[in-house]
């Protein structure tokens, strides 16, 4: 089935069409979310929101750029929003335990294993990763989308609407930031 | 040294993720979705059931009874007087015929 046939077919409710367009963008997804929140349920969870997002809205789809390129802006901003509503959670945890809404101490994430690393480096990766967690989002994002899910400068420079001057500078600070913050926190 | 041991661990660390392969989506994941979409479907459909909408329904309630109350009163209040009957002190004056004027005179 072609992007044109795939995109008539979801614009036409086609359960098939829905069907084939999760297989062929699930593993991307998935792996998107899981780099930007390294947490695997979370992970299924968001990608879920996405393909609940792209049935809704095909219809403003203009195909001005390519699906695939839409489908990974939408996981970004919805894992961005995900763990920016963590993060308030977070924030004003001790406020549910004083109002007794979740009595549960705040919940601390173990070290993240990505299921894609190789044994030898699981370790290292596990803390590479806690560093990532660290950086700004938009270096995070530029980050994950180039190391994680291996996109060109070009093919991220379109889902950040931007230009692939400016990823190569977001990589570039990145990359300066993860070594900053290694050199600091030796592991 | 200690900088050239510390440069090298740096390195292998950002190295990590060279090699990394790429995560699959969880088995059954389609199956999920759909159960999904249709739990959030029924939702839409019925949002009746909801807490929140029914509460705001009963406060509407609330509002529009006591709102209701209010008028009646006042506008009960406004007959009386409108009927040239006294309000308050005075009807009791009238009914107890107590306006007759100083015990004096």
């Amino acid at each position: 089935m072609t992007e044109q046939e795939l995109l008539f077919g979801l614009r036409h409710g086609e359960e098939s069409a829905f069907k084939e367009l999760v297989i062929r963008f699930q593993d991307k997804v998935f792996n998107t979310a899981l780099g930007l929140l390294q947490h695997h349920t979370e992970a299924e969870d968001v990608a879920q929101e996405v393909f609940i997002q792209v049935f809704r809205s095909i219809q403003n789809f203009k195909g001005e750029s390519l699906l695939s390129t839409w489908i990974y802006r939408i996981t970004v901003t919805k894992s961005l929003d995900h763990l920016r509503s963590k993060k308030r959670k977070k924030r004003f945890g001790f406020l549910n335990t004083l109002f007794g809404d979740n009595n549960l101490p705040v919940y601390e994430p173990e070290d993240f294993n990505h299921p894609g690393v190789l044994q030898e480096n699981k370790e290292d990766a596990a803390f590479l990763f806690k560093m990532i967690d660290q950086l700004p989002e938009n270096q995070r994002t530029a980050f994950v989308l180039n190391k994680v899910e291996d996109l060109s400068y070009r093919e991220i420079a379109a889902i950040l609407d931007s230009t692939e001057s400016a990823v190569d500078s977001l990589l570039q600070r990145a990359k300066q930031n993860l070594r900053k913050k290694l050199n600091n926190s030796p592991p | 040294m200690k900088n050239k041991l510390l440069n090298e661990r740096v390195n292998k660390i950002m190295g990590s993720l060279d090699s990394i392969g790429k995560a699959t989506a969880p088995d059954f994941f389609y199956t999920r979705l759909v159960s999904k979409m249709e739990a959030v479907e029924e939702k839409r459909v019925f949002p009746v059931l909801r807490p929140a909408f029914i509460a705001a329904i009963l406060s509407v309630f609330l509002i529009v009874n006591v709102f209701s109350l209010l008028e009646m009163n006042k506008t009960k209040q406004n007959s009386t007087a409108r009927q040239g009957k006294p309000v308050g002190i005075e009807s009791f004056l009238n009914a107890y015929d107590m306006q007759g004027g100083s015990v004096y005179e």
